[in-house]
């Protein structure tokens, strides 16, 4: 489907955990970005510089001529919250697909046995999702589960409440109760860099509050669990994610989906999707 | 006696030593190091322990040890009582021996591969022949051990070299390696994989099918 | 139009699942504890994952995703995030027919077809795949493409050929009762035409 929606977003290119040049791909576009430790540049092929912006631990760039303004995660400025960007891991899938993984529950006794579910407790127990007009974004709320090892700081098996938000088509964030601080939420998100239609590039970044565990562990359980999802990513038929509602079967666990792709319809965001049963 | 692995979960490498240790019943001492993308391997305090800048290390005291096969070899050798882990007959031992060569050059071609996929890190031109020409190969002895009585690389239990070999193997769909065309290799990966204690790593699902789904437990 | 040959029966044993090809549609095949196999379009009716990366149950199929359970009639049984629920009749996979004869899955990917009549007494010795075309592998072998090959060199050899999306082949050898000793020469026997078909494909 066309770009001409997505163009105008804002999407990670690089992290800035260590200065460097790479060369990457956005939108079908291939691009030189460089980021020296205090600055960072976009070139395209011919030579135009798209703009930037330093935000949560990424460099990000947008290569249309009316650029939405990127999402707050008012987290991010929190003192006392541990800032951890987790790198990049490449998946052969739609990066809504990514997206739309990142929002999904039901899975984790499959997916991430023994650390975000288990069998026998897969019940998926009901949970409140709405457009927020206001703000234009897809949120659930009063989201619940059984979690073997919710985080690295969670000792043993938990009920987790969760928050989901979906501010960017993608791009999702998750507030997450917070083992160690119960009144707090830790915040898990997901940006996802769109390489093609059917290739991305996923970032995801953590805003926790944990004094226990080191850097390293922290970065390591995240890309633990989405090295997961990928395998499962990379074998989802059709590629594309389908936005008409009779190409596959959701329940009610599904509902969070069932809004992301309507929302993604009613705002024209099909680049990764596909409209038409086929 | 316990010792300490520096481990990066998503290094195949690192997941061979875990996945012994876990056969073994041992439980190492996790020490994460980021390698993505903070490049942990190459911080001065990781440097002092291995110059060479690799994962897996092993330190147990004085003994730091690098690479998963000196590291496969030593535990099972200091842990293994029943020997039967690290033969020591000399033909099994020596064809023991074989196999982690060529564990080493899956690694470095569909094991290159799977970083290519995940990480971006290039692969050395024509990793994609190489990788199908060795899955052939184990493709075919396993299939002859298997027409002989023998499920295993070497003879009738399992050694280090099927650990070895293992990884690489079971990861190759992440790398985009089908394992389709190798029935004998895939009935060997489930074998492995169910083996009481063993160990999954992302990109290798647990064997739900092994689990009671009222109990939750295998 | 005569079904594809799409795995020996012995590399399929109860509780296996694996993809197969037939005429280009990608199926997962299954088989249940009590040994009936399924063939199945490799994707889940929930969220499109590949069922071929699911795993058995009794005779029920789960996809490993979200672990919805289908049934050897397709239908869906379990829905794990809803455990009291019955789901729905109108979920369920959809299949093709599948048949087992002379210790081989034959799948019709449209409609019903008989499987083709063999010799009696055959044993499976294995699969294993080309990278060429049906043509060739039968050309390497000393015949026109036909779906079955008797191989005029080697009389007690008889290969099925099952053409791959990609212009490759898979063939499913099977062999008259042969002492271990020439079972295992017939083994060396398929790699070297599959060394000379892919050197043809080369050269
Ligand atoms: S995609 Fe198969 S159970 Fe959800
Ligand atoms: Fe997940």
């Amino acid at each position: 489907m066309s770009r001409d929606h997505a163009v105008n977003d804002w999407y990670p290119v690089a992290d800035t955990v260590r200065p460097g040049a790479r060369a990457t791909r956005l939108l079908d576009t291939d691009l030189q970005v460089a980021w020296d430790g205090a600055a960072a540049a976009v070139t395209d092929a011919a030579g135009t510089a798209h703009p930037v912006q330093i935000r949560y631990g990424h460099v990000w760039t947008c290569l249309g001529a009316a650029p939405r303004a990127l999402f707050e995660i008012s987290e991010a400025e929190e003192p006392g919250r541990r800032l951890v960007p987790c790198g990049r891991v490449r998946v052969r899938c739609s990066p809504l697909r990514a997206v739309e993984n990142f929002l999904d529950i039901a899975h984790f006794p499959f997916v991430h046995k023994g650390i975000l579910g288990a069998e026998p407790q897969t019940e998926v127990f009901p949970y409140a999702v709405k457009i927020r007009e206001e703000v234009d974004e897809v949120w659930a709320t009063q989201v619940r589960f059984h979690q073997p090892q919710a985080a690295k700081s969670a000792g043993g098996a938990t009920e987790i409440r969760y928050e989901y938000r979906v501010p960017h088509p993608m791009a999702a964030v998750l507030y997450k109760t917070c083992p160690p601080r119960p009144e707090a939420w830790d915040v898990i998100a997901i940006f996802v860099q769109p390489v093609s239609e059917t290739e991305c590039i996923a970032w995801p970044w953590m805003a926790l509050y944990d004094d226990e565990s080191s850097h390293a562990e922290m970065v390591q359980f995240q890309q633990e669990i989405f090295v997961q999802d990928r395998s499962i990513l990379e074998n989802q038929l059709p590629v594309r994610l389908p936005l008409d509602p009779r190409m596959e079967i959701p329940t009610r666990a599904d509902l969070t989906s069932i809004a992301y792709r309507r929302w993604l319809k009613r705002r024209g965001a099909t680049y990764g999707a596909m409209t038409e049963a086929q | 006696m316990t010792f300490t692995l520096y481990n990066d979960v998503l290094d195949a490498e690192c997941y061979k030593v875990r996945l012994l240790a876990a056969l073994l019943g041992l439980s190492p001492r996790i020490a994460a190091v980021e390698a993505h993308p903070g490049a942990g391997h190459r911080a001065a305090d990781f440097l002092a322990l291995n110059p060479a800048g690799t994962l897996p290390v092993a330190a147990a005291g004085d003994l730091v040890l690098s690479g998963a096969p000196a590291i496969l070899v030593w535990m099972a050798a200091a842990h293994d009582v029943t020997d039967r882990w690290y033969p020591r007959d000399p033909g099994p031992m020596a064809q023991v021996q074989a196999w982690l060569e060529t564990a080493s050059a899956l690694a470095a071609t569909a094991g290159a591969l799977r970083r290519e996929a995940l990480l971006e890190h290039p692969a050395p031109s024509g990793a994609a022949q190489s990788a199908e020409a060795l899955l052939r190969r184990m493709e075919l002895h396993l299939l002859l051990q298997g027409m002989g009585g023998r499920g295993w690389l070497v003879g009738t239990h399992p050694t280090v070299a099927d650990i070895a070999c293992f990884a690489d193997v079971a990861l190759a769909p992440d790398a985009g390696i089908a394992l389709d065309p190798y029935p004998a290799l895939h009935a060997w990966t489930l074998r492995l994989r169910a083996l009481p204690d063993f160990l999954e790593m992302p990109g290798i699902a647990p064997l739900h099918a092994l689990v009671d789904p009222l109990t939750g437990h295998r | 139009m005569t079904p594809c040959p799409v795995a020996l029966s012995r590399d399929l044993p109860p509780g296996g699942v694996k993809r197969v090809f037939a005429r280009g549609r990608e199926l997962a095949l299954w088989r249940g504890a009590s040994g009936q196999v399924a063939a199945w379009d490799n994707r889940c009716p929930h969220r499109g994952m590949r069922l071929s990366h699911g795993f058995v149950r009794g005779d029920r199929l789960a996809c490993l995703y979200h672990g919805w359970q289908y049934g050897t009639d397709g239908t869906c049984a379990h829905i794990p995030a809803h455990p009291e629920l019955c789901p729905p009749a109108t979920i369920r996979a959809t299949g093709c027919d599948a048949a087992e004869a002379g210790g081989v899955i034959w799948v019709a990917p449209e409609g019903y077809a008989a499987p083709p009549e063999l010799p009696r007494g055959l044993v499976a010795l294995r699969s294993l795949t080309f990278r060429c075309d049906a043509a060739r592998l039968a050309r390497i072998c000393g015949l026109e493409a036909a779906p079955v090959l008797y191989l005029p060199d080697h009389p007690s050899l008889v290969i099925l050929p099952n053409p791959l999306p990609g212009g490759q082949v898979e063939a499913h050898v099977l062999t008259a009762p042969l002492p271990a000793a020439d079972r295992v020469a017939a083994v060396h026997l398929t790699e070297a035409l599959r060394r000379a078909a892919e050197a043809e494909e080369t050269a």
